[in-house]
């Protein structure tokens, strides 16, 4: 099963977390600059590599990428928004079976490379990373510099390249009033906090991606640590925050089930409206309030009721409001799985 | 008029599409518009281009290297300064070499430091032996800190002599 599906530790509050490391090519401009050969060189460079660095990578060229494939791996937080749109020649990316690997080739960087995991385990990650890393390193010499450390087209990814994040899922923290609370703590600590659906500073479905800043004049063992202390500390308030709500059961038990009733009932609903229920949902499932859903039928409907998932899951080209049908349809199916 | 993508809501937002010099005229429900992405206007606004702000301001600072830095060039990949100031983005490795000046400053404040302390790209153990500067120093620091402590207790209790021989230690721990 693939790891977004799966549970990991502290999955009542992180739901994923991922390592991503920004290395250019020595003696290869960086993209911004590339010719069209030279984005073709770091393309056959990688391509050519990838059968050596095992974990059972592919090589997937993203030109023979349908846009529904290229939206659901948007979708699983596999590649950025931008990478899927982009128009340039020679993108790829290099991915396996589990899909907890995926390396973006010619994004921002030559080699972006990403490892994944459900929950929190920032330290096994890390680990995962740097091991992929110094076996790319091993056949492609990096751009280094002995004083700014891993060279990137971004002076904000520079020195170790790397950036964690986290993504969390702290309704309480909202209903209960103390979100903006946290939020700004987390900024005050020089981490970056935003919300992962929906615009500005409104989150939908009250999930928010932590991140570090701070890439160059730090070890990578200090930016885990600080990501490690921080994230433990938002699951702590989250829960208390929980734990207070379940003071008052009637008012939480009614608001989760209100949710959950339209979830499970509505004949038509939109992707956005999908979200906040599931929040609630994904609460309810959490506090063992709603007892006939799992975390794994949660995974599941967080996945497939996203349009591209969907589709793909369907295997049919689906206009909006042909969509917002299915959604419900596919919500039940999903419900009334063994 | 009903919008033609759902057929629900009153469109309210018209969109025209020319390719080719073929125009195509859809009438949509701001709804709509919004997840077909047609009503997006894409401003050119990163994090990258608010940085070449951010970089331009400490030239400015500093009228003369200025001067010369608007007509610095990596010699590499063609990049000028004010190639930089608009996107945001090194054009190749050796940029950082060409504009190193104003680098250490913009780099400093967005990460509060200039030098990089991380892993280094053949040698892994690198990270140990950083470590190990910093574990001397920490330890040196503390223990200078626990005979300043015992030399303020001698002094106080007027054991001189005491005093002496942790001032000389002291004196020598900071050579």
């Amino acid at each position: 099963m693939n790891w977004y599906l799966q549970n990991g530790k502290e999955s009542d509050v992180v739901i994923s977390t991922r390592v991503r490391l920004s290395r250019n090519i020595k003696g290869i401009p960086f993209i911004n600059r590339c010719s069209k050969d030279e984005l073709k060189e770091v393309y056959d460079k990688v391509k050519e590599i990838t059968p050596s660095l095992g974990y059972n990578l592919k090589f997937l060229s993203l030109d023979d990428m349908d846009t529904i494939t290229k939206q659901s791996l948007v979708e699983k937080h596999l590649i950025s928004p931008d990478f899927a749109k982009t128009k340039m020649p020679y993108t790829a990316i290099v991915i396996n079976e589990d899909e907890n690997i995926c390396i973006m080739i010619n994004e921002e960087d030559h080699i972006k490379l990403q490892v994944f995991t459900s929950g929190l385990d920032i330290d096994n990650l890390l680990n995962l990373a740097i091991e992929i890393d110094e076996k790319i390193g091993s056949f492609i010499p990096y751009s280094y510099h002995e004083k700014y450390g891993f060279l990137t087209a971004c002076p904000t990814n520079v020195g170790t390249g790397l950036k964690i994040s986290t993504l969390v899922h702290i309704p309480a923290l909202q209903m209960t009033g103390n979100l903006n609370k946290m939020l700004n703590i987390i900024n005050n600590l020089g981490m970056n906090v935003r919300g992962l659906y929906g615009e500005g500073s409104k989150a939908e479905g009250d999930v928010y991606q932590v991140s570090n800043n701070q890439t160059l004049g730090i070890t990578e063992k200090e930016i885990a640590k600080n990501l490690n202390l921080l994230a433990q500390k938002i699951i702590d308030q989250e829960r208390l925050a929980r734990k207070y709500l379940s003071k008052n059961s009637l008012k939480l038990e009614d608001e989760v089930y209100r949710n959950y009733g339209i979830l499970a009932n509505a004949r038509r609903l939109g992707e956005d409206e999908t979200i906040e229920l599931l929040s609630k949902v994904k609460l309810g499932t959490d506090l063992g309030i709603i007892k006939e859903l799992n975390d794994k039928k949660i995974r599941e409907l967080m996945l497939y009721t996203k349009p591209a998932n969907m589709q793909k899951r369907i295997g049919n080209k689906l206009s909006v409001i042909d969509q917002e049908v299915s959604r419900c349809e596919t919500i039940k199916q999903i419900l009334q799985q063994d | 008029m009903l919008c033609q993508n759902c057929g629900k809501n009153e469109a309210n937002f018209r969109y025209t599409q020319i390719i080719n010099g073929v125009r195509k005229e859809l009438n949509l429900c701001s709804d709509c518009a919004r997840k077909l992405g047609v009503d997006n206007i894409d401003i050119p606004m990163n994090f990258s281009s608010f940085l070449g702000d951010f970089f331009n301001d400490y030239v400015e600072s500093s009228l003369l290297p200025s001067l010369s830095l608007n007509n610095a060039k990596c010699k590499t990949c063609g990049m000028t300064y004010n190639d930089f100031i608009d996107t945001g983005m090194f054009g190749c490795s050796d940029c950082y070499d060409a504009f190193s000046g104003p680098i250490d400053s913009l780099l400093k404040n967005l990460h509060g430091t200039a030098r990089h302390i991380g892993r280094g790209t053949k040698n892994t153990d690198e990270i140990p032996k950083v470590n190990k500067k910093i574990d001397k120093k920490e330890s040196k620091n503390s223990e200078l800190e626990d005979l300043q402590k015992e030399l303020d207790k001698a002094i106080k209790e007027e054991r001189y002599e005491d005093a002496a021989k942790i001032r000389d230690k002291i004196k020598e721990m900071n050579k």
